[in-house]
């Protein structure tokens, strides 16, 4: 495996004693499709917010194109190229889609960041929804804005928090093929979600939390028959 | 787009104020003077209150710092009323940087309250410190013979106060503010740099407010601290930008003049009553227009939306493309 662009190495971390996460480590490849699954409340959301730096970890590190990110902001973390989107919608809602994109958009000219947007929410097949106000958006609507909203800030990493979670299954499948020209345009995806039909079949690599402890890591195929995973999840 | 532009507004609103000096009373011109400080301080404190969502009820102690810089500078030195304002409005910002980058920790009721605190306790420094502020007694300035340079000074800051105002809102720094009061975490987590740009508009939304302290304390002739630190002062302030709309361009001209006017109708008929009047429809615009006249007419369509820069640019775009 080439260097990993994002590493997670022996990150714990407890809620009033409660342990969310203990001692994980995880390695994000370059331009590949990473899943990561896990019942509810085994720590995946926790992971993603340690990673963009909403939460610090009580021990352990990221590194982001190998940077240690332990001191930095969640700002400064989005500046090395992670960008996320949340797995409750986090749209600004009393802004329209355009201007949810073009308020994170990176650089002074106001022009070329409404031309990215634009672009953008054509490449996700969104743009009739460009003048809407976020609070109008369907639930599958606001997702794609918040991938939308993600890529303009022209990551190299995107954390997507249930990307399908609510979503119907034809949308599900346009969003992978979003996914799948992600990675054709260089950009590494790593996701959390529940819908396995996704996760085994999509992804390159598969990563699986229980009670906050990684239990399983490999290829879809090897996770599908994985005696630890049947029994935490299935 | 439909409905009437806020530009067209704020051209017959400027149009209004260069003819009022050669037409109007003595009397016009002393309540526009107030008024004119009114939607100053209201525009400044929709910037931080209204778009990036950090109301406060602090912002009279920028006013009452202003007032005493100003005045004193007026006093002991001599020193013409506006280059005293304009030395007030330095000061306002000089205080608000370490000010801001200590409060802006605070969130919520947490900051507004906080705020309301710093100004009682700047209120109670210029009670206590005496010999420099006069303390109680207050400090007593040549009185001025005509209203009108006053006037046009302020009739000049409120002009550039609504048309940044109008730039704000067609900027990303505007929606980057907006961003922070939908959500200032997210936000962050996006990218965007919430600290800088809350310290940068509450230290924006300070200068002002000192500039019109000073002016203030020249209109009256006298300063004390119940007066330069007036607590009824801000709440007028934030009942303008509530009535108005908050975060919006037009809102603080809106409520400024609506709440002005009624203010000074009420207070000619009903002197005893006035203010419990001016109470009462504040609470009823609350209640049945609780995003303000402003957001209400952009429901209805009277106004034009706010922000249609990027909407405007959105559609040239399209049609470039058709």
């Amino acid at each position: 495996m080439s260097d990993p662009i994002l590493a997670v190495e022996n990150v714990s971390k407890r809620f009033a004693g409660r342990v969310a996460l203990d001692s994980v480590s995880i390695e994000v490849a370059p331009g590949s499709i990473t899943g990561m699954i896990g019942p509810n409340g085994s720590g995946k959301s926790t992971l993603f917010n340690i990673v963009a730096g909403t939460l610090r970890p009580d021990q352990g590190r990221v590194l982001v194109t190998g940077q240690n990110t332990g001191s930095s902001s969640a700002a400064e973390i989005c500046g090395l190229g992670v960008a996320r989107t949340f797995q409750i919608s986090r749209l600004f809602a009393e802004m329209t889609v355009l201007e949810n994109l073009v308020a994170v958009a990176r650089g002074r000219d106001d022009r070329a960041a409404i031309s990215l947007a634009l672009e953008l929410l054509d490449f996700l097949e969104i743009g009739d929804i460009a003048d809407r106000w976020g609070a109008e958006l369907s639930y599958g609507q606001r997702k794609l804005v918040e991938i939308a909203r993600a890529l303009m800030l022209q990551p190299k990493i995107m954390l997507l928090d249930e990307p399908f979670a609510g979503v119907n299954p034809r949308l599900q499948n346009r969003i992978v093929e979003h996914l799948r020209a992600l990675c054709a345009r260089g950009i590494t995806v790593f996701f959390i979600d529940h819908e396995m039909r996704i996760v085994l079949g999509e992804c390159d690599l598969v990563y699986v939390l229980a009670e906050g402890r990684l239990i399983a890591r490999g290829d879809p195929q090897s996770v599908r028959n994985d005696a630890k995973v049947l029994q935490a999840y299935f | 787009m439909k409905g009437i532009n806020p530009l067209a507004i704020i051209g017959v609103a400027a149009i209004v104020a260069i003819v009022l000096p050669f037409v109007g009373s003595d009397y016009a011109i002393s309540f526009s003077i107030q008024l004119l400080i009114f939607l100053v301080l209201a525009a400044s404190w929709n910037w931080i209150g209204g778009y990036a969502g950090y109301t406060h009820f602090g912002q009279v102690g920028f006013f009452g710092i202003g007032a005493y810089v100003g005045s004193l500078l007026n006093f002991h030195y001599g020193m013409p009323w506006y280059l005293a304002a304009i030395i007030a409005a330095l000061a306002g910002a000089a205080v608000a940087i370490p000010l801001g980058g200590a409060m802006l920790r605070l969130k919520g009721p947490f900051f507004a309250i906080g705020m309301f605190g710093l100004a009682r306790v700047l209120e109670a420094f210029a009670l206590g410190f005496d010999s420099i502020t006069g303390g109680g007694t207050g400090i007593y300035l040549k009185p001025v013979s005509d209203l009108r340079p006053l006037y046009w000074a302020v009739a000049g800051v409120a002009m550039i106060m609504v048309l940044l105002t109008w730039r704000l809102d067609n900027s990303r720094l505007g929606l980057k503010l907006l961003a922070i009061r939908e959500d200032e975490s997210a936000a962050e987590s996006l990218g965007l740099p919430t600290t800088r740009l809350k310290i940068g508009t509450f230290v924006a939304s300070a200068i002002a407010p000192a500039a019109m302290g000073s002016i203030y304390a020249v209109y009256l002739g006298f300063i004390d601290p119940p007066t330069a630190f007036a607590p009824n002062m801000e709440l007028t302030t934030i009942a303008m930008v509530l009535l108005g709309g908050m975060g919006t361009v037009l809102g603080p001209l809106v409520g400024a003049i609506v709440l002005s006017v009624v203010n000074e109708v009420l207070w000619a008929s009903y002197p005893q009553i006035y203010l419990a009047c001016v109470g009462v429809i504040v609470l009823l615009a609350v209640l049945f227009m609780p995003r303000g006249i402003v957001s209400l007419g952009m429901k209805k369509g009277w106004f034009r939306i706010g922000r249609p820069q990027f909407r405007r640019l959105a559609a040239r775009k399209e049609q470039a493309a058709a």
